[in-house]
């Protein structure tokens, strides 16, 4: 039997044109989310009733999800009226499948959402995620935190100012991205930890010369190079400048000779060597416990990994902070906190789901964050650890927020961001993009989102 | 006329091929069996069946096999019902549109799901569906009804209409007969048409992916997605994981293999 | 296969217009009450969305704003965007691993079988045919470890004396993609293999003998003879295969998620992306009707030429 072609097109045009004629534009019914309620909030839990909240988090590595599962537990014992119904899915698959769960009619109550413009932005363009500022005040939040993480969790209402506006999530930990090495190793080489980031890159080629894996990394996914250009970046370029670039606010230039340097910087490692030879083709996690497990002497990547590498390394774990340009100046690098909580516009119990967030970075949740091996938000200080490679991180997230820039994540700048700075992170690790053409690459993404 | 060295070329051939198809399959047993980490003992004869526990458990399987059991059954169940009527009645009666009608159908066969699925997802949001099982189960309702009609068809054009015949003209109905007379005989046809909708519907990824987006209808393909985002670096339990997502079908296949190769060869060369 | 794939082309020839079988001992209605429950989901959840596709296509529409009419804009973005663009030059790149290469080693490997009757045919039908029935996340989830640097792939490689050329697949720009498009080589071939067995099975062996008689090779008959009678399966083969190849949605999103770059992005892919991560409804849906006009413009191709051959 055949299928004649000219049957099939007068099917297709007849069932097209049933449509065109029948249908309404897309989205034309859509009903408005709902607004919140504007009325007073509640912060009497007990009061509330019986509830199940749901939330998703992506706190799916080892001590992060014990933090989460302690916390729950903690949470449903002092409030028996809440069941926490949770969905935990890695960091990849949330920014994956978020967008579409906060479109969809049964949408979590709670979720952990990216700073970014790709996710906080967009939601709050598109109202799916409350204003917190009622609970702001209601529970004291603008006294626990400081205005500077407060910043990366606000927006205008309208989504386009980033870093000011209305608070939509509270982190968790704090996050620093920076080096971790194996200390045997670097004995064995007769090094010390860098003071200058030109004795860090010398150590890179030294290194490499005894026959060792300098560098770490693992890009299958496309963000992690983001945590290795971002330091290179801090080294280079001022921050204010980065700033701008990384909120996606104007005043940027991806194209000016700082950002080339560090563009050309990172071609020359891998031309040099200095990264295995597989980074492209391997998973992020699968890496870092290679490193674990001997392979490379330092990881450039953000503290979360301690989670992993801590139980592994123990006190042949260390960290620092990337060393600044000039000895004695104050280290620039990539961080600021773990993904905010945030409440949905389609919850029906916002007032439970700002509860659950106010617990989950309570001083009590900050103490549980601190002895599962995390680094929490508030009060690292006094909280920190006195052996392992969580020290060192402690140390080093204290010195750079109080001395030095702790700048935001580069994906964060535009909705696309992450992928067109993913893919050209790669193509450039790859020698299929110039450092100019990577540059340019970023500056028409950033260019034409800050021109708009 | 055909030599011993040609013979012997040609199981070789056969045994290459062989293990090229099984050798991902073996990899991924291997690896299941497997330890599963650095403290995963001994094993039992140096295997370590407790994987498939492990990542059962750790990866929510319950869930996610029971959501592809209710699935499949929905799809199954609706599918070849209204596959066996419309085809049947494409098959045996002459009415006015059936040329323009099936074609309509036949269409259905080569629409892929990414052409449906953008504009079905905001659509069952207006009405409130998104997030149910009828929502993951009636796409691919539809999707099976396009080749099932086909299958159906062709099947009941191709068999004797004699005994119908003489049913109609003992007087008995057109539902009657396909009841009572053409059923039990079609058995085989239908046998094929169910493993092939159970097969499809069981390995859809796309759909549930989309249509679940609370994750509450989420299906047994996508419990190993998500299970692979947070294991991806204990191969033991990953190879599990994906063993455990892949055994209802092969179960299958093996006892019921003639109707799936029948099925997916036939149903594409016969008429 | 999947269900949305199994295109009908070619075969046998179209029977006449006769309307054989046909038994009119129904009411003029009974027949339309038979097809009524198929129709009414069939089209409501299959012709309808597809039309919503098509008109969703000519749309601006960011899943939050009114939707703005913006005519064939988003076809000419296809076009112009480099990602889309190469996308769709991928999946090009897809369909001769996932149809061309499965037809040319089927076709060897057919009628080399077809040739000898040889023992354990059940036990290879049932093996090469098994790629078919294992879901295709699973594959990904195989075909990922022996892909890896550890894998045996690599570890075939230096065993064979060809360790330089061990690498991380997947992470190749030059390897990604036809390393993904040969798991797809994999899951095909058997495929292929079979319905050509089953063609050539039904060529009149008096065709071979006479051949045989006339001291033909085995080149000469596969190509005077088999290649010949199996033309409607092949494009058949050649269908499934093809649309296959274009649906590459779950492979991608388990192995490489489009990277390394943006080197193995597809149009399915694409239309997830777009609409679902970045609020693109419009571009989606026409990826989604492009890639549906492709796939029946491919089919009627291929029936045309079938039709040719068979007449």
């Amino acid at each position: 039997m055949s299928v004649s072609p000219v049957r099939l097109l007068a099917a297709t045009v007849a069932a097209a044109a049933l449509a065109l004629t029948s249908g309404c534009a897309p989205g034309a019914n859509t009903a408005e989310p709902s607004a919140a309620s504007s009325g007073p909030v509640s912060v009497d839990v007990a009061a509330m009733g019986e509830i199940t909240l749901t939330v998703w988090d992506q706190e799916v590595r080892g001590s992060q999800n014990d933090e989460i599962e302690a916390l729950n537990a903690a949470f449903q014992e002092k409030y028996p009226n809440i069941t926490i119904d949770r969905n935990a899915q890695s960091f990849d698959d949330l920014a994956k499948t978020l967008r579409l769960a906060l479109s969809g009619s049964d949408a979590p109550d709670v979720v952990e959402a990216n700073n970014s413009r790709s996710q906080m932005g967009a939601f709050v363009e598109a109202g799916q995620i409350v204003s917190l500022e009622p609970y702001a005040e209601a529970y004291g939040w603008r006294d626990r935190y400081p205005e500077s993480v407060l910043g990366l969790s606000s927006y205008s209402a309208d989504a386009t100012t980033f870093g000011s506006g209305n608070l939509y999530g509270l982190p968790q930990m704090g996050e620093i991205v920076g080096v971790y090495y194996n200390k045997a190793k670097l004995a064995a080489l007769g090094l010390a930890v860098p003071t200058t980031w030109a004795e860090f890159t010398d150590q890179l080629a030294v290194a490499k010369a005894a026959g060792e894996t300098p560098l770490a990394l693992g890009d299958l996914e496309k963000w992690p190079a983001i945590h290795v250009f971002g330091p290179i970046q801090g080294a280079h370029t001022p921050a204010d400048q980065v700033r701008a670039l990384a909120l996606g606010n104007p005043g940027g230039d991806w194209t000016d000779a700082t950002n080339t340097a560090a563009a050309t910087e990172l071609s020359e490692w891998v031309s040099a060597g200095y990264l295995n030879e597989d980074v492209l083709g391997s998973k992020y996690d699968d890496v870092v416990a290679r490193f674990g497990e001997g392979t490379g002497v330092f990881l450039l990547a953000g503290s979360w990994n301690t989670a992993a590498l801590d139980p592994v390394m123990g006190d042949n774990l260390g960290f620092f902070a990337p060393p600044p340009a000039v000895a004695g100046d104050a280290p620039s690098t990539t961080g600021g906190t773990s993904l905010p909580f945030t409440v949905t516009s389609a919850s029906e119990h916002p007032d439970a789901g700002a509860a659950y967030i106010d617990f989950l970075t309570s001083d009590d949740a900050m103490k549980v964050l601190a002895e599962t091996g995390n680094l929490p938000v508030l009060g690292s200080a006094a909280l920190a650890p006195t052996s392992g490679g969580g020290k060192d991180v402690y140390a080093a997230y204290e010195l750079v927020t109080t001395e030095g820039n702790l700048l935001p994540y580069l994906d964060y700048a535009t909705p696309t961001f992450s992928d067109t700075l993913g893919a050209a992170l790669q193509d450039l690790l790859a020698g299929k993009q110039t450092p100019e053409q990577f540059t340019q690459t970023l500056q028409a993404d950033y260019g034409a989102f800050v021109g708009e | 006329m055909i030599s011993r060295g040609e013979r012997s070329a040609h199981y070789l051939i056969l045994i290459v091929f062989s293990i090229a198809a099984l050798w991902p399959v073996v990899t991924i047993l291997a690896s299941a069996f497997g330890p599963a980490g650095a403290d995963a003992g001994p094993g039992v004869a140096g295997l370590h069946p407790e994987n498939f526990a492990t990542a059962w458990r750790e990866g929510h399987f319950t869930q996610y096999m029971t959501n592809s059991v209710l699935v499949s059954a929905l799809v199954v169940t609706l599918a070849v019902i209204c596959s066996v009527l419309a085809g049947y009645a494409f098959g045996t009666m002459t009415f006015r549109g059936s040329g323009v009608l099936f074609y309509l159908f036949l269409l259905g066969i080569m629409v892929p799901a990414e052409a449906i699925v953008v504009p079905l997802f905001f659509d069952l949001r207006q009405l409130e569906l998104i997030d149910t099982i009828w929502a993951v189960a009636l796409p691919q309702v539809a999707q099976s009804i396009a080749f099932g009609t086909y299958w159906m068809r062709t099947y009941f054009r191709s068999s004797n209409r004699s005994i119908a015949e003489a049913a109609r003209l003992d007087g008995a109905g057109s539902g009657q007969s396909l009841w009572l007379i053409e059923l039990p005989i079609a058995r085989p046809a239908i046998v094929t048409l169910v493993v092939l909708v159970f097969m499809w519907t069981w390995n859809e990824f796309l759909i549930p992916l989309v249509m679940s987006p609370s994750g509450n209808m989420r299906t047994a393909p996508l419990g190993l997605a998500f299970f692979q985002g947070q294991y991806s670096t204990n191969t033991a339990l990953m190879g599990a994981a994906a063993v455990l997502v892949a055994l209802p079908v092969l179960v299958v296949y093996l006892f019921l293999q003639r109707h799936f190769i029948q099925g997916m060869v036939d149903g594409a060369v016969k008429d | 296969m999947a269900r949305s794939s199994a295109s009908r082309t070619g075969g046998s020839a179209r029977r006449g217009g006769t309307t054989h079988h046909a038994s009119r001992g129904h009411g003029p209605l009974t027949p339309y009450l038979f097809i009524l429950p198929a129709f009414a989901i069939y089209g409501a959840f299959l012709l309808f969305p597809l039309a919503r596709s098509a008109q969703f296509s000519l749309f601006a529409w960011d899943t939050v704003s009114p939707a703005v009419f913006v005519g064939f804009d988003n076809y000419l973005d296809l076009a112009r965007d480099d990602v889309l663009r190469s996308s769709f030059g991928h999946a090009f790149v897809l369909i001769f691993f996932y149809a061309v290469l499965p037809l040319g080693v089927g076709l060897v490997l057919a009628a080399i079988l077809n040739r000898a009757k040889v023992r354990g045919m059940a036990f290879f039908r049932t093996v090469v045919f098994l790629p078919q029935v294992i879901a295709m996340v699973v594959v990904a989830v195989a075909w990922t470890r022996l892909y890896a640097t550890d894998g045996s792939i690599n570890a075939l490689l230096d065993l064979v004396g060809l360790g330089e050329w061990s690498r991380a697949w997947l992470g190749d720009y030059l390897f990604a993609l036809p390393a993904v498009g040969l798991i797809g080589s994999w899951v095909e071939t058997g495929l292929v293999t079979i319905l050509l067995l089953a063609g050539m099975g039904r060529t009149p062996q008096d065709l071979y003998e006479a051949a045989r008689l006339d001291g033909a090779g085995a080149v000469r008959e596969f190509f005077a003879i088999t290649l010949p009678s199996v033309r409607g399966e092949i494009a058949v083969a050649l269908t499934l295969t093809i649309v296959a190849a274009l649906k590459t949605f779950d492979l991608i999103y388990m192995t490489t998620r489009g990277g390394p770059g943006n080197s193995t992005t597809v149009p399915s892919y694409q239309v997830y992306y777009q609409a679902f991560q970045l609020g693109q409804v419009g571009t989606a849906a026409a990826i989604g009707v492009t890639l549906t006009a492709l796939i029946f413009g491919i089919n009627a191709g291929l029936t045309h030429l079938a039709d040719r051959a068979t007449s």
